[in-house]
């Protein structure tokens, strides 16, 4: 197993070292001079070549790629627009998108496994067609759309929940305090819902695929009560495929966030690679996508290493 | 968009050797609750809030707030009033203009404004090593001079004399010297000390930026405790919190939420024709679209008044006929709207097919007409594209984000002709001066590659010569200004057809009914409390 986690961790290495390389090249081939745009309308051609000197736009292609490359190592590489290091920029909105998608996640999952369960087990009932419906529904519903629908009715009709934005926090963190609590919850439910959606039909899938086996039928005929065959036996063999699914969530809860956090002005690592998109804040877009990219491959480290543990079938010696 | 700020003081002041003198001082406001906390929706995010650097309207909002301004502008007539500068002189040459500054002036940290101040604010943005993207509204500025502990001069350049723009933007709010210095540059922008009538708090990227009153403010007591903007990209979000009462003022309202917002007895909609003028433009570089007849056949091809009435549904938006605001003088808008042209299929068929004959418009001709990515400008864009195409010119609409169409219509030393591109749309704003619009888009001096603010590149000497007579002329009153531009404009726009004109923009804000004072300018700044007002909230 050791040997295993160390090989897929040189991978890793490797595998972003790629990305860098790929990511550098779309920077420097993506249309449109940073300077110029940074400089804004009506600039002199003065102003423009001292943000050109400033950002090093002269100096060869491999001189840019090792700055951006120590400069985020040695967090001296400075986000253009924001004035600070790009470590900083990105720390700062870390807790944000963290505990959005921590809580998008919980909910989807509280939601999701029990309804997936009941779908499976209740099969062609009433409950099933209403469980596969909203899990058509949650995956088809844009989640800007539906951020607004929540905001509309929570914030603008019934005045109960704040509309947008992270309202109070403490050490960083909403959850911490009443006011930012409230903020999360249109947010995360909006971000919660294609997670829901994918996770209830998963678990069902996955639910009625055990059920069909062997063993199944065996430990009914050993006389086991309902509810152990399917908890224990049933529900702990279906889980695989749903952790699976959830380790590979990262990317779909990063991709969600940018269009969540645009929408309810929440003010983390969606918006910051959106906005320094716009701004062509070349550092912060570089420095937020290698992030984005080894949280990702961390996140399918983890799930394989987890395997071993949920499956005893699996080794990796 | 970007905002050109530059203000021409001499407006009002071109009457030389005169002394304006003048109180500042703000009115009381009877019955005013003192207290509270306003709230500000902005539809961009904040970059900086150094003014010096400070390159966007929506900066903007938290400069006017934080510092004061040299001279202020008086929001209904759009002159400037004092501010720092209780008086002002200019030269009888009309080479430079001495301010005499109000005393007892005290920064955020306690350091009195002097000229030493206002001096090093204005050197240090015309400094070329400092890299400014505000250096360009200073182009006239040879430098400023400190005379004394409150009385400053600024020297013009000698081409420029007496020409001042640029003095009223908030690029000219002053900041401390001796602070910016220690501090250096990105700590200040970070950590702004300005003299205004509220101090920085703090500043979390992306949420919110809170300010508090100064209490020791010189002009007035600030009526608020608490300012917080929040920047909420996403409009249909922001008209929610309005709705709701999450915030007080909104800094944007687009045209479907006007309506709505007007029935709400909760909302006031404001509204003041904005100082921007879109277009189409064509590139006069090369043909076919350096052909008057092409661009006169272009513009028969549509009718540009019901364009701009399905665009805006005359709620936010106002066709345009000249390039100057209807916020300004020397508009000339009867004689340009009687001479404008008009919609003619038949005319430009006939016109585009003898083009072709001559081998101007070539065979299999296609165009591309470029613009942002703002909705408005791509409708535009899609009504010409649509109505050229049933008049025999293949045309398709491009929208670009700024990067690439920047890069396309600034050229390039390989292409200063600008081969790939004959039409595109563009907007402008300015300060409240025409020769902030006709300048900068009109003249040759703007048609650089590179830089250009002239994307067109049109080019006419005897329209060179008004606009720069009318900028510089000694002892002209605005009459006489008013006369050159108007003339300007004729050429540019009835003999030479140099653009299509198309709208200018209404500014229109949402104000929750518990707001008093606040009222919205052409500029479209957030005004809260200064020399005109000082903005107080229900309790």
């Amino acid at each position: 197993m050791f040997a295993y986690a160390v090989r897929r961790v040189l991978q890793l290495l490797v595998v972003l070292f790629g990305l860098t390389l790929l990511m550098f090249a779309l920077l420097k081939t993506m249309p449109g001079d940073p300077a110029r745009i940074m400089a804004g309308l009506g600039a002199t051609p003065e102003s423009i070549e001292v943000i050109r000197h400033k950002l090093g736009l002269y100096d060869p292609l491999h001189v840019q790629y090792w700055r951006l490359i120590s400069g985020l190592f040695n967090g001296q590489l400075q986000a253009m627009t924001y004035h600070k290091p790009v470590w900083t920029v990105i720390l700062e909105r870390l807790p944000a998108t963290a505990e959005l998608g921590i809580l998008g996640l919980l909910l989807s999952l509280v939601v999701s496994i029990p309804a997936g369960l009941l779908s499976a087990i209740y099969r062609n009932s009433p409950l099933d067609y209403g469980v596969t419906t909203a899990a058509l529904i949650g995956i088809s519903i844009p989640v800007f759309w539906l951020a607004l629908m929540l905001m509309m009715l929570f914030g603008v009709i019934l005045h109960i929940l704040p509309v947008s934005g992270r309202g109070e926090t403490l050490l960083g963190w909403s959850f911490l305090t009443v006011d930012g609590f409230r903020h999360l919850i249109i947010p995360s439910v909006a971000l919660s819902s294609v997670l829901m959606a994918l996770n209830a039909r998963l678990t069902r899938a996955s639910m009625l695929e055990v059920m069909r086996q062997e063993y199944i039928d065996t430990a009914r005929a050993k006389g086991l009560r309902e509810s152990v065959v399917l908890i224990k036996h049933a529900f702990r063999n279906a889980l695989a495929p749903l952790v699976t699914n959830i380790g590979l969530q990262v990317g779909t809860i990063f991709a969600g966030a940018v269009l969540t956090e645009t929408t309810t002005a929440w003010p983390g690592i969606g918006r910051l690679v959106v906005d320094s998109i716009l701004r062509r804040d070349q550092s912060v877009v570089f420095g937020v996508a290698l992030f984005m990219a080894t949280c990702y491959l961390i996140s399918y480290l983890f799930v394989d290493l987890l395997y071993a543990y949920i499956d005893p079938r699996i080794t990796y010696d | 968009m970007l905002r050109k700020m530059a203000v021409c003081l001499f407006v009002s002041l071109l009457v030389f050797g005169l002394l304006a003198v003048a109180q500042t001082s703000v009115p009381e406001t009877p019955g005013a609750h003192v207290g509270g906390t306003l709230t500000v929706g902005v539809s961009q995010t904040f970059i900086d809030m150094d003014p010096r650097i400070m390159n966007s309207v929506y900066d903007g909002y938290i400069v006017d707030a934080v510092f004061d301004d040299l001279v202020a502008l008086d929001p209904d007539t759009l002159a400037p009033i004092p501010c720092v500068a209780k008086s002002w002189e200019v030269a009888k040459d009309g080479s430079s203009t001495t301010f005499y500054l109000n005393e007892g002036i005290k920064f955020h940290n306690g350091e009195d404004l002097t000229a030493e101040d206002v001096a090093y604010t204005f050197n240090w943005i015309i400094d070329p090593a400092n890299g400014s993207p505000n250096a360009s509204e200073y182009e006239w500025m040879q430098e400023a001079v400190v005379i004394d502990d409150y009385t400053v001069k600024i020297l013009n350049k000698p081409d420029w004399t007496p020409y001042c723009p640029g003095i009223v933007s908030e690029s000219a709010a002053v900041v401390p010297k001796d602070t910016c210095e220690e501090m250096g540059p990105e700590a200040f922008n970070l950590n702004p000390i300005g003299s205004g009538a509220y101090k920085f708090v703090e500043w979390v990227a992306s949420d919110h930026i809170t300010l508090e009153r100064n209490e020791d403010y010189w002009l007035v007591y600030p009526n608020l405790d608490k300012i917080v903007f929040r920047p909420i990209p996403n409009l249909a979000t922001m008209m929610l919190e309005l709705e709701a009462g999450g915030i007080d003022i909104v800094d944007m309202m687009p045209a479907q939420d006007v309506s709505r917002f007007q029935a709400d007895p909760n909302v006031e909609v404001q509204q003041v024709p904005s100082l921007t003028y879109f277009h189409i433009g064509f590139n006069h570089s090369h043909l076919p679209s350096s052909d008057v007849r092409f661009r006169k056949a272009c513009g028969m091809s549509m009718d540009m008044d019901a364009a701009i009435f399905s665009i805006f549904q005359g709620l936010t938006g106002v066709r345009a006929y000249g390039v100057t605001p209807a916020a300004l003088w020397a508009k000339d808008r009867e004689y340009l709207q009687a001479n404008a042209i008009k919609e003619n299929d038949e005319e430009a068929v006939q016109i585009f097919n003898e083009l072709k004959a001559e081998g101007i418009i070539p065979e299999n001709f296609e165009t591309t007409i470029y613009c942002p990515l703002d909705p408005r400008r791509v409708q535009l864009s899609t009504i010409l594209a649509t109505n050229l195409q049933e008049n025999g010119i293949n045309a398709q609409v491009q929208p670009l984000d700024w990067g690439p169409l920047l890069d396309l219509l600034y050229r390039s030393e390989a292409d200063p002709l600008g081969e790939d591109f004959e039409i595109y749309v563009m907007g402008w704003s300015g300060g409240p001066d025409p020769d902030n619009f006709i300048y900068y888009l009109f003249t040759t001096e703007n048609a650089v590659v590179g830089t250009a603010n002239n994307f067109s590149w049109y080019s006419n000497p005897e329209v060179d010569r008004l606009v720069k007579e009318a900028a510089t002329c000694p002892g002209c009153d605005q009459a006489a200004r008013e006369a050159l531009y108007v003339e300007a404009q004729r050429i540019a726009f009835v003999e030479d057809y140099a653009d299509m004109t198309g709208y200018h923009y209404i500014e229109t804000q949402g104000v929750r009914t518990r707001v008093h004072d606040y009222h919205l300018d052409a500029l479209g700044d957030i005004e809260l409390c200064g020399p005109s007002n000082n903005v107080w909230v229900d309790e």
